[in-house]
């Protein structure tokens, strides 16, 4: 057991646990996009009038509500393996990385796609009645009128979104994926865990930091998006 | 393909494994609520100093990945808890402390923080005049927030917080990697001898799917009971 901890020593750890930044901003930019690809998808589902449709997209977002990332993460890594051997498919190829990239996807779609459907909802009928009467077909009406609203509705909840998938890409480790935590547990390993407490420590500053600027950019992109429709509206 | 014999040999342990989830679960959100209710209460206030580091400490947690929250309360606590047993001249044997304590205390802090935002809109949403108007007939400060302000923030709050609880309870997988023996870690160990992963974890996802849909009806149920009990009254 460690028993002691010298708290003096956290700075220098920080630019060692950030060596493996870029490992992780390619699992946060990848599973970013997937997972508002997954979303629309889905969010398509639950605003089509085929109750098919609806009821599968509802599904699809109470499953991925409850069920813990890191249980979905183990289904793919350890169980799916496993399954696709008894088809005769071979996944011993595919990387650590795509296995979290593809979970991370999977579990931020079904957020996104709840925020995707409230933002859409959220703008009123009436734009979209007064789009079709100055002649815009459907189409038109969504990408001029319904959906450049629905975005500045979106833009808080889409930066919480992004914040927790950030925070869940530390869960990348958990494969053996040297993300920031890993490398963290890496660097703590590396001197046989005697420092492992300030290692974490100065990672959890790391993602305190990135949470905070992520925060305030989304305030700052929310401020001036709305800005100017907030005085056409009035 | 399935195994199925590991999966009904499994089901006993399984079982065995959902209360010490459900009790990390329980014990943190109303320890951590009941922080977050002061946090909210302070930060409502402005009381100079705490009011500011309240606001640090929820950005803190807010900011931190659960897991990383977990490794520093097991890493760290044991430490502090000996110095400061030593420091009153007691011998203390931190490894005896199970550590399903450390995941507790990490669970709580990061459920008080959340929980601290949501009482605080929901305060926030009660219209200024209520107060007003409890002082108006000569009720106390604290009798107008525990009759007037608080019943009506309640239910404000109950649909997040359901979601607030709906996470502690996916959060608590994470205790596996401070060795708390909770669904996933018994999942785990359940399925190292034959390598039966995906038979274990499938279990593990209808385990916690069930608990989800059971939170979540409950968490419903409070709140239409919470809203039929507000007409009833203001009718």
């Amino acid at each position: 057991m460690q028993s002691s901890y010298d708290f003096s020593k956290i700075p220098s750890y920080i630019p060692k646990v950030m060596k493996a930044f870029p490992v992780t901003m390619e699992i946060l930019l990848v599973s970013l996009f997937l997972g508002l690809v997954i979303g629309a998808i889905v969010t398509m589902g639950s605003l089509s009038k085929n109750k098919i449709f609806q009821n599968i997209s509802k599904g699809y977002i109470a499953f991925m509500r409850g069920i813990p990332t890191l249980v979905l993460i183990f289904l793919l890594y350890l169980g799916l393996p496993q399954v696709m051997q008894g088809f005769g498919i071979n996944m011993q190829g595919v990387s650590k990385v795509a296995y979290i990239i593809v979970t991370l996807s999977l579990s931020t779609s079904a957020n996104m796609a709840e925020m995707m459907r409230t933002s859409y909802l959220a703008v009123d009928k009436g734009q979209r009645e007064a789009a079709y009467s100055v002649g815009m077909k459907e189409i038109t009406a969504f990408r001029r009128i319904i959906l450049p609203q629905a975005f500045g509705i979106a833009i808080p909840t889409l930066g919480n979104n992004i914040i927790l998938l950030f925070k869940e890409t530390s869960l990348a480790f958990t494969v053996g994926v040297i993300d920031l935590l890993g490398k963290g547990r890496a660097v703590s390993a590396a001197s046989y865990g005697v420092n492992r407490l300030e290692v974490y420590v100065a990672t959890g500053l790391i993602f305190w930091a990135f949470c905070s600027a992520m925060e305030k950019v989304s305030k700052l992109v929310e401020a001036s998006y709305t800005k100017g429709r907030k005085q056409a509206a009035s | 393909m399935i195994n199925f014999k590991f999966i009904i040999d499994s089901i006993p342990a399984m079982i065995k494994a959902i209360p010490v989830t459900i009790l990390m679960a329980l014990a943190s959100a109303v320890a951590g609520w009941i922080i977050g209710l002061f946090i909210a209460l302070i930060r409502k206030a402005k009381v100079p100093v705490i009011s500011q580091a309240c606001a640090l400490f929820v950005s803190f947690m807010r900011g931190v990945p659960m897991i990383i929250l977990l490794y520093i309360s097991y890493y760290a606590l044991p430490i502090l808890l000996y110095n400061y047993a030593a420091e009153k001249g007691i011998n203390m044997d931190v490894t005896l402390i199970p550590p399903v304590f450390y995941a507790i205390v990490a669970l709580t802090l990061d459920q008080a923080a959340y929980s601290s935002e949501i009482l605080r809109s929901a305060l926030a949403a009660v219209d200024e005049g209520q107060l007003e108007a409890a002082y108006s007939v000569g009720m106390t400060k604290s009798q107008a927030m525990l009759r007037v302000v608080f019943p009506q923030a309640l239910p404000i709050a109950l649909p997040n917080l359901g979601g607030l609880f709906s996470g502690l309870i996916k959060g608590t997988s994470l205790a596996f990697y401070v060795g708390v023996y909770e669904i996933t870690a018994t999942a785990n160990l359940l399925a190292m001898p034959a390598l039966n992963f995906i038979e274990a974890y499938i279990m593990t996802t209808v385990v916690y799917e069930v608990i989800s849909v059971i939170t979540n009806h409950s968490f419903g149920s409070f709140e239409t009971r919470f809203k039929k009990f507000r007409t009833h009254e203001a009718a």
